[in-house]
């Protein structure tokens, strides 16, 4: 196993810049999950590990070694694709063995590695077929177990549960998570789903416009966002955001919206001052918003009046799409004793330590 | 399903099978008669009005081989059939694989330019460039002037099927440790595999049938058999027997082929146009 170190990684296609001035460090045996929106830059930071794409500019690291310059074959690194890319005409056994015979491994130890894949993934039965008769779940196995078999240094995922049904992908993503725990592997996976990233990451890396917005473990960045996309990036259903003003009075801070007015608590007075009087984004998660008699809240000053427009029960909990004037918010409520009637007016909540307020101008985090 | 709805759909497919039988009719009748002309004695072939029942003769086949060496030609057409299609193949699938990959659109139109000029026009300079070379009437010579038939046929029809090929396996192939070459190799010519059969049928086919080069170019050595078909005919005489014999000769073991290979050749011509 081994780190991977990404400096001051450049990616330009011609004029469009996808992967700027990018610096990452993995540790050895860390689950990193690259995340972010599509055309974020991820997928081509991920093929510049792999060697499939030549960085404009920077260096990449597997262990001590720079390898800038080294081919795909010889980085030492297994990839899963996103479209699984086994090899239509051979079977699932030549398939895994496939890496190894390139690389000239005697057929007795070919034969042992997959089977020992096989055991892991539990595809002995599949191991004679052709990968057009595997379902979608079974090909992303055999994918994995392709990957498996070469022992690599480090393992390249390219979102390689997309072309899954949400029921598998829940599955897929626990046993990724376990064959981790395993082989105890260095990982990068790349996503664009935030659920994959949290559920499985030890460290998350968020990509937007080819940058790096923020590093951290999933509930580090989960609950202090660098910025405003991660903020609005990571959670769902996503962070609300509602323009206001950040009003200093009589030593208290508030957030003034067009239509309400809440107060910050106190032990954000230190980080507001140089903010009071100008514009801000306040944000707050939809978990952070209830009915006042669940709220979980010393502040006072923190209900604002809302009408209800959309009621989504899931079951477990509500989502209640709300209005408040202009501005349109959703909380994630337990499920209500009553009927929640669209129209009605309902009073809402806020657990203010847990909300958020941004530059308006920067988009940084200022509490 | 009413009465009304079960006529209409009789209708149709009568209507269907009327059109197709005319548009059938023409072709099927010159072969037909082709092979009959073959099987008919000189004095049967211009009597009039024509002979439909007679009794068949192989005496024009047999003179065929006799008199006109006609096996030799047969060789000719298959060396240098065999040797276009080969070396089309050849050059023609590395040439795709690149146009396609690394999407030299402008070069495929380039290739297809040599495709479209008139065969005619290269005529000259080429038995010039022969002539000075000392080729004319060699394998190499027809073999060359056949490319310009069957090279951009094979890269047109490749072009398609390499790019069906997804560019994940060919990075598959580079991370499990091959070369570029190697996964052209191993991986992507056996997913292209029906595209190769059907471009070296195609090209085979055109090759075989290949008269005007092979009349201007080959000699005494290298005749093949459109061009000895031709020679029946001379200044005083034409040998409509000889003719259709000869003929139904050369059409018949292509026609063979093409008959047990169709549902390749058709998949190969359709693929491409429905995403899989």
């Amino acid at each position: 196993m081994a780190s991977v170190t990404l400096k001051n990684i450049v990616k330009r296609f011609k004029a469009v810049t996808a992967v700027d001035n990018l610096s990452i460090e993995i540790q050895d045996r860390e689950f990193a999950v690259l995340v972010g929106p599509s055309g974020c830059g991820k997928t081509t930071a991920l093929r510049m590990i792999a060697g499939l794409e030549t960085e404009t500019s920077g260096e990449i690291f597997i262990g001590d070694r720079r390898v800038n310059d080294v081919s795909p074959k010889d980085r030492d690194i297994a990839m899963v694709f996103q479209n699984y890319a086994l090899y239509p005409h051979m079977n699932v056994r030549d398939n895994l063995g496939f890496g190894l015979k390139m690389r000239k491994f005697p057929p007795s130890e070919i034969s042992q590695r997959v089977q020992e894949a096989a055991d892991i993934l539990g595809i002995h039965e599949l191991l004679d077929r052709k990968p057009k008769q595997l379902s979608g779940g079974q090909r992303q196995r055999v994918a994995v177990g392709r990957a498996i078999v070469r022992k690599p240094k480090v393992f390249l995922f390219d979102e390689p549960l997309s072309n899954l049904d949400a029921k598998l992908r829940v599955a897929m993503r626990t046993e990724i998570s376990k064959l981790h725990r395993r082989l105890g592997a260095t990982i990068i996976y790349v996503t664009h789903d935030q659920v994959e990233a949290m559920t499985m990451a030890s460290r998350i890396f968020i990509m937007h416009n080819g940058a790096l917005q923020q590093s951290g473990v999933p509930m580090e960045v989960y609950k202090q966002p660098a910025n405003r996309f991660v903020a609005g990036f990571i959670g769902s259903p996503a962070m609300n955001f509602v323009t206001a003003t950040l009003v200093a009075d009589q030593g208290a801070y508030f957030v003034q919206a067009e239509h309400f007015r809440v107060r910050l608590p106190d032990v954000f007075s230190s980080r507001l001052a140089a903010h009071a009087g100008k514009p801000v984004i306040f944000g707050v998660r939809p978990e952070d918003m209830n009915e006042p008699d669940e709220a979980v809240s010393e502040t006072r000053g923190n209900t604002v009046a809302m009408r209800v427009e959309v009621v989504e029960t899931l079951g477990a909990e509500t989502f209640v799409h709300l209005t408040c004037g202009s501005h349109t918010m959703v909380a994630r409520v337990a499920v209500p004793d009553r009927l929640l009637t669209i129209g009605q007016e309902m009073q809402i909540s806020l657990n203010m330590e847990k909300t958020h307020l941004f530059d308006e101008a920067t988009f940084q985090t200022i509490v | 399903m009413s009465n009304g709805s079960r006529i209409a759909k009789r209708i149709r497919s009568t209507l269907f099978y009327i059109g197709a039988l005319a548009l059938c009719l023409p072709p099927v009748f010159v072969f037909v008669w082709m092979i009959l002309t073959g099987l008919k004695t000189g004095v049967q072939n211009i009597s009039y009005p024509p002979q439909f029942i007679f009794s068949p003769t192989l005496e024009n086949f047999r003179a065929v081989f006799a008199q006109y060496n006609f096996f030799k030609y047969l060789m000719n057409s298959l060396i240098v059939a065999g040797l276009a299609t080969g070396l089309s193949l050849l050059l023609g699938l590395p040439a795709a694989y690149s146009i396609a990959k690394y999407r030299q659109g402008r070069i495929g139109i380039l290739i297809l330019v040599a495709r479209m000029t008139p065969f005619v026009s290269y005529l000259l300079p080429w038995y010039i460039i022969f002539r000075y070379l000392d080729l004319i009437d060699t394998y190499t010579a027809l073999t060359i002037t056949h490319l310009i038939i069957t090279l951009p046929m094979v890269i047109w029809l490749m072009i398609s099927f390499f790019e069906s090929v997804p560019a994940e396996l060919e990075d598959a192939a580079m991370i499990d440790g091959c070369s570029s070459l190697q996964s052209f190799r191993i991986i992507v010519l056996p997913l292209v595999r029906n595209g190769i059969a059907t471009s070296a049928i195609i090209s085979f086919i055109f090759s075989w049938n290949q008269f005007l080069f092979s009349l201007i170019l080959s000699g005494p050595k290298t005749k093949t058999v459109p061009v000895a078909v031709y020679n029946f005919i001379s200044y005083g005489k034409i040998d409509w027997a000889g003719i259709g014999a000869a003929a139904t000769l050369i059409v018949l073991p292509v026609s063979i082929f093409a008959f047990f290979v169709r549902k390749s050749i058709v998949q190969g011509l359709t693929m491409g146009a429905l995403k899989d």
